[in-house]
């Protein structure tokens, strides 16, 4: 075998082999939100891929070029190069409109599965000590993400984000004192400038994601560095990770998500037109199209400038215009809120521990209300993005309906939050599991101020040291020339099996008290019989309903076809 | 319809081509009378002959009566529920009439395009009848023109309110610019003319025949399925509906992928 | 550690849904390929490969999920404070009399050094800015509007009265300025008795100018009412009364369309009388 023998001789020199050991066997916990964070950087990877692709053909400048190509309305137009390179991307270059729009969809995908990221972390309280650094490269990263998505989608020069392009710089320049100063700063003369779309392109190819790929590094080495956070549950402490191991398991998996999205991304780039720029025409100082909206991700910031008021302030003789409220403060706003959150919760709640086992969302109420308030404000916002296409769906006057919209961005936050508020603590106080279970009593309940030394405080509690909790032991035994050892709770039907083999007992028994401090261990000869019991009595037992409502569904149709199905619809997964 | 495309870089502004009309001659000399005769229009409703004849006039008259003398008064005089028609001119008459947008239901602030509710030759009867009052541009005849022109006076001229992609657009007080999918080169050519409601007019000082050739034929061509190179075109309405697919379609899918993915073979 | 064991069996039909997602993957790469060689053609393109992208995922998930084992696994947690003594121990090896930080004087001058390097290098910036060295405060505010400047329609040819008829809107540009982003304007008629504030840059005979740049964030308005004399933004809804002086009535904007004063120059062309009446475009930290 080649490779075996140049895998011992990389190994030679560089002695990896205990670090790859321990590097395979990293344990990622069980459950589907730790994979939103992964659909974001597949995202990310498929726009460099499609990027890199797109660069080839682009050609950043707004130099007069004759377009000559398939898409006749344009044919012999001359308009900027930056324009014409991107219709003949789309018309003319084989497979070129298949990665273009590919490239658009998978910026929309990354900074969706970014903010869903970011809702997870925040809910469950993972962005708590030692993870605070990770939140703060993460809200980066989602500032910077928002930032290649509107560079990119400005650099096509056509006349939708011309418009878009136009406000930004209008936002800009409401700066007080440096705003046109700022923007000349930026675009390297007076809006719509000749340097504006080298400036862009170069920001949005090399600039940001030269940045992003190292702020992606720096979250991945911490996440690998802190292991990852997981959700309560039998066998799981703040001194241990519980799930499937990152090889053979989460590899595959992991691959596999890669290749979904990828799936995803190319299925809607080959079936859903996205931004087509043909249709819009380029850009002129002098055109306008209707209805004019921003992508998804910047509609918060338009939707603010539209339901922002008519006021304008004077300081000292000079003007301080409308869109300065809500393009530059609330944005400003927004991130320093997002960067300040951890901090803000400690300081407010005087949590200082370290904490490795994540809240449930329902365990806060307070981080609850107050994200459900912002997440519904930013809706709003985004609503408000569309409110001229709502207002024509509809068939209502747009202004009655923008008049309504700036009532409800101030009154649908508060109830949402009040209400999700209520609902948590209902949820934490009462014994309902889920929603749907909840009692009328919860709810009045929940209505009452908390008391000191309520179940507020109980959450917070360390853990029950491991001498209050019988039953459990750590079992070791030899393997043949190595050492493993379980954690079994016999009461729960529990046992957790150890990541990896070691070589020695002691080694062993080091890392079982290190994930179950406390616990005492017993030595077992050999390895006890391989298929769990647990395991197997859940399948025995999931086995057996199904055999049985297959059964019922039989009797009760009693016609063959429906039989026929049944039978073979239980087939696969015997074991 | 085939539509001829130039290939050539044609200009459409070239200043000896243009003629600078004073703004009386305008209003009182429709297009028609300039251009040349050409081939059947390619509209639902055809042309009216130049001359009416006797019973067309007579039929007009009658339908007029019946139809519109309620609100537009016997002589076309108005009242106080329809404006008067006369100067309003047979391209008035006809886009209203062949859009379906007139004779209106009831009292709504801006009539909607529908089926036509008269034949074609009623509604050649009736824009007679119309015309008979006086004034008003003629019912413009139009030709195919150039795709690159027409794109570009689109840009300038139609897409501010209809939208570049001609889906149209909301204006103030829940009047919307209508999406121009549906409207025949003829009836564009009328409205260019005529500025129906709250539409400017775009009388023969600002957009010559051959502009107004140009535009219909670009107009004409927007609808075609094949400028949706990209797949469903999301009704053209831009990058909220495309926000919208990424969070219910591509999200919803990922996010069930990654919890199919997420969960354990036995759980 | 070569002990080689026997790959274990896997489940009956799991195999073979394994094998199936594969192939369907390989076809969905050949009808990429055989797509692209035929003209190509987007969705067939798209479609394909999402099937193939999709075909290896689903393989690849069936795999992960029931032939290798799931679990459960414990890895320890070391956690991240670290013993006091361990810590002291690297403070102390930092911090030993005769490192580096050690000695203040030394490195107040390095941190001097380094301050005027730093802000050296900030010099450069500066050539990003435009290389006329205006000030854009002053760029924002002229435009190429001015006294004797000819107003243009978008076709390039001068304007005459007669050239905007009531009804219509003609966009305006000026002679020798045709492409900058702060000139464009548009021309209505308008008729004089139903001005309800006669318009700041006058008219002629109803015939006024305005900048075409909305206050609020600068997008063409060019969406005209031709009854209600207004105009409307496509951006954020602002409209402006044309008959009161373009004075902001709904929307975001606040302030009114700069009007343009014009003249009817003697070789009968309209002409400018100076700039707008006010900067054109989006408001910035300047003195009115």
């Amino acid at each position: 075998m080649i490779l075996d023998r140049l895998a011992r001789a990389v190994d030679d020199r560089l002695r990896l082999s205990p670090l790859t050991r321990k590097a395979l066997a990293k344990v990622f916990p069980d459950h589907w939100s730790f994979m939103l964070g992964e659909i974001a950087l597949y995202s990310f990877v498929a726009l460099i891929l499609t990027g890199v692709y797109l660069t080839l053909f682009f050609d950043a400048s707004s130099a007069d070029r004759v377009y000559h190509g398939a898409y006749a309305p344009l044919d012999g137009t001359t308009t900027s190069a930056a324009y014409a390179s991107t219709v003949r991307l789309s018309w003319d270059v084989r497979a070129g409109l298949l990665i273009r729009q590919t490239h658009h969809w998978s910026a929309l995908i990354f900074v969706a599965a970014i903010l869903v990221h970011l809702v997870r972390i925040f809910f469950t309280g993972a962005f708590r000590k030692p993870r605070e650094l990770n939140w703060l490269v993460g809200v980066t990263m989602l500032l910077l993400a928002l930032a290649n998505g509107f560079t990119g989608y400005s650099m096509p020069d056509d006349l939708l984000s011309g418009l878009g392009l136009r406000i930004i710089v209008s936002v800009v320049e409401s700066v007080p004192l440096v705003g046109s100063w700022l923007v000349a700063l930026g675009l390297g003369g007076e809006f719509p400038s000749d340097e504006m779309i080298p400036r862009l392109f170069v920001t949005h190819v090399l600039l940001v994601p030269a940045v992003l790929v190292a702020l992606v590094s720096v979250h991945l080495a911490m996440v690998v560095r802190q292991k990852h956070s997981q959700f309560p549950g039998p066998g799981r402490t703040e001194h241990n990770v519980v799930g499937a191991r990152f090889y053979p398991n989460y590899t595959l998996r992991s691959v596999a998500l890669f290749l979904w999205v990828l799936a995803v991304l190319f299925a809607l780039g080959g079936l859903v037109q996205i931004n087509p720029v043909w249709l819009y025409g380029p850009f002129a100082p002098a055109q306008s199209t209707s209805p004019a909206q921003p992508d998804w991700y910047v509609a918060w910031g338009d939707g603010a400038l539209r339901l922002f008021p008519p006021w304008e302030i004077h300081i000292a003789g000079h003007l301080v215009p409308a869109p300065f409220f809500p393009g530059v403060v609330l944005g400003g706003v927004t991130f320093l809120a997002l960067y300040a959150w951890p901090f803000l919760e400690r300081w407010c709640g005087g949590d200082r521990r370290a904490h490795q086992l994540l809240d449930r969302p329902r365990d806060h109420p307070v981080r609850m209300g107050v994200g459900v308030m912002a997440l519904t404000f930013f809706a709003v916002l985004v609503v408000t993005a569309g409110d001229d296409i709502l207002a024509r769906l509809l068939r209502v006057p747009v202004y009655d309906l923008l008049n309504l919209l700036r009532v409800l961005v101030l009154v649908l936050p508060v109830l949402a939050g009040a209400l999700a508020f209520l609902l948590a603590r209902a949820l934490r106080r009462g014994d309902a599991a889920r929603l749907g279970e909840l009692t009328r009593a919860d709810l009045r309940a929940a209505r009452q101020p908390a008391d000191r030394g309520d179940a507020e405080a109980a959450a917070d509690e360390p853990e029950l040291p491991a001498p209050d909790r019988p039953g459990e032991r750590v079992e070791l035994w030899p393997d043949g020339d190595v050492w493993r050892w379980r954690y079994r709770d016999e009461p729960a039907g529990v046992a957790i099996l150890s990541n990896r083999a070691v070589l020695t007992e002691q080694e062993a028994a080091e890392s079982a008290r290190l994930a179950y401090p406390g616990v005492d261990h017993v030595l077992v000869p050999g390895p006890p019989p391989p298929p769990l019991p647990g395991r197997v009595r859940t399948a025995l037992r999931r086995w057996g309903n199904r055999a049985l409502g297959v059964s019922l569904l039989v009797a009760a149709l009693r016609q063959r076809r429906d039989r026929r199905r049944g039978g073979h619809g239980d087939g696969p997964d015997r074991r | 319809m085939g539509v001829r495309t130039y290939r050539s870089t044609r200009r459409w502004w070239h200043p000896g081509r243009t003629v600078v009309l004073g703004a009386a001659l305008a209003l009182a000399a429709g297009p028609a009378a300039l251009a040349a005769p050409v081939a059947p229009t390619p509209s639902g409703s055809a042309a009216p002959a130049p001359n009416g004849t006797a019973s067309t006039g007579a039929r007009g008259e009658e339908l007029f009566r019946q139809n519109c003398a309620s609100c537009h008064g016997q002589q076309g005089q108005g009242s106080q529920r329809g404006p008067s028609l006369v100067g309003v001119g047979p391209a008035s008459a006809d886009f209203q009439l062949s859009t379906g947008r007139m004779p209106i239901a009831g009292e709504i602030p801006q009539p909607r395009r529908g089926e036509p509710v008269f034949s074609a030759e009623e509604i050649a009867a009736l824009v007679d009848h119309v015309a008979s009052f006086g004034g008003g541009p003629q019912i413009p005849r139009v030709q195919p023109g150039s795709l690159t022109a027409g794109r570009a006076l689109y840009a300038a001229n139609c897409a501010p309110c209809h939208g570049a992609a001609g889906t149209g657009a909301p204006l103030t007080n829940g009047w919307i610019a209508p999406p121009l999918y549906d409207a025949t080169p003829v009836q564009v050519a009328e409205a260019i003319r005529v500025g129906p409601g709250l539409m400017p007019v775009f009388p023969s000082q600002v957009l010559t025949d051959e502009q107004v050739n140009d535009l219909t034929t670009y107009v004409r061509r927007l609808r075609a399925e094949h400028l949706d190179r990209g797949g469903n075109p999301l009704g053209r309405l831009g990058p909220l509906a495309e926000g919208l697919v990424a969070w219910i379609v591509a999200l919803g899918l990922l996010v069930a992928a990654a919890r199919w993915l997420g969960q354990r073979a036995g759980e | 550690m070569s002990r080689r064991a026997r790959v274990p069996a896997a489940p009956p039909g799991v195999n073979g849904r394994i094998i199936l997602s594969f192939l369907t993957s390989a076809a969905g790469a050949i009808g990429f390929a055989v797509s692209y060689g035929l003209g190509g053609q987007t969705q067939w393109e798209g479609g394909c490969l999402a099937v193939a992208f999709a075909g290896l995922a689903t393989g690849l998930a069936i795999w992960g999920r029931r032939l290798v084992p799931t679990g459960g696994y414990v890895e320890e947690h070391e956690g991240f404070t670290p013993p006091p003594a361990e810590q002291a121990l690297t403070a102390a090896v930092l911090t030993a009399p005769d490192s580096p930080i050690r000695r203040r004087g030394l490195l107040a001058a390095l941190g001097l050094a380094l301050t005027a390097l730093g802000v050296a290098a900030l010099f450069p910036l500066r050539s990003l800015l435009p290389g006329d060295r205006t000030s854009p405060v002053r760029a924002r505010r002229d435009t190429p509007w001015g006294p004797g400047v000819r107003l243009l329609t978008a076709a390039g040819r001068p304007l005459r009265p007669a050239d905007v008829p009531a009804g219509t809107v003609v966009g305006v540009f000026p002679e020798g300025g045709t492409g900058a982003g702060d000139a464009p304007a548009f021309a209505v008629r308008l008729r004089p008795e139903r001005f309800t504030r006669p318009p700041s840059a006058g008219h002629l005979d109803g015939l006024v100018v305005y900048s075409l740049l909305c206050t609020h964030a600068g997008c063409p308005v060019r969406l005209y009412l031709k009854g209600a004399g207004r105009m409307l933004c496509p951006c954020h809804q602002s409209s402006f009364d044309l008959l009161a002086d373009a004075a902001p009535v709904a929307g975001p904007a606040a302030r009114p369309l700069p009007g343009l004063p014009i003249e009817l120059g003697p070789d009968g062309y309209l002409r400018a009388r100076g700039d707008f009446t006010a900067p054109p475009g989006a408001g910035f930290w300047s003195r009115r």
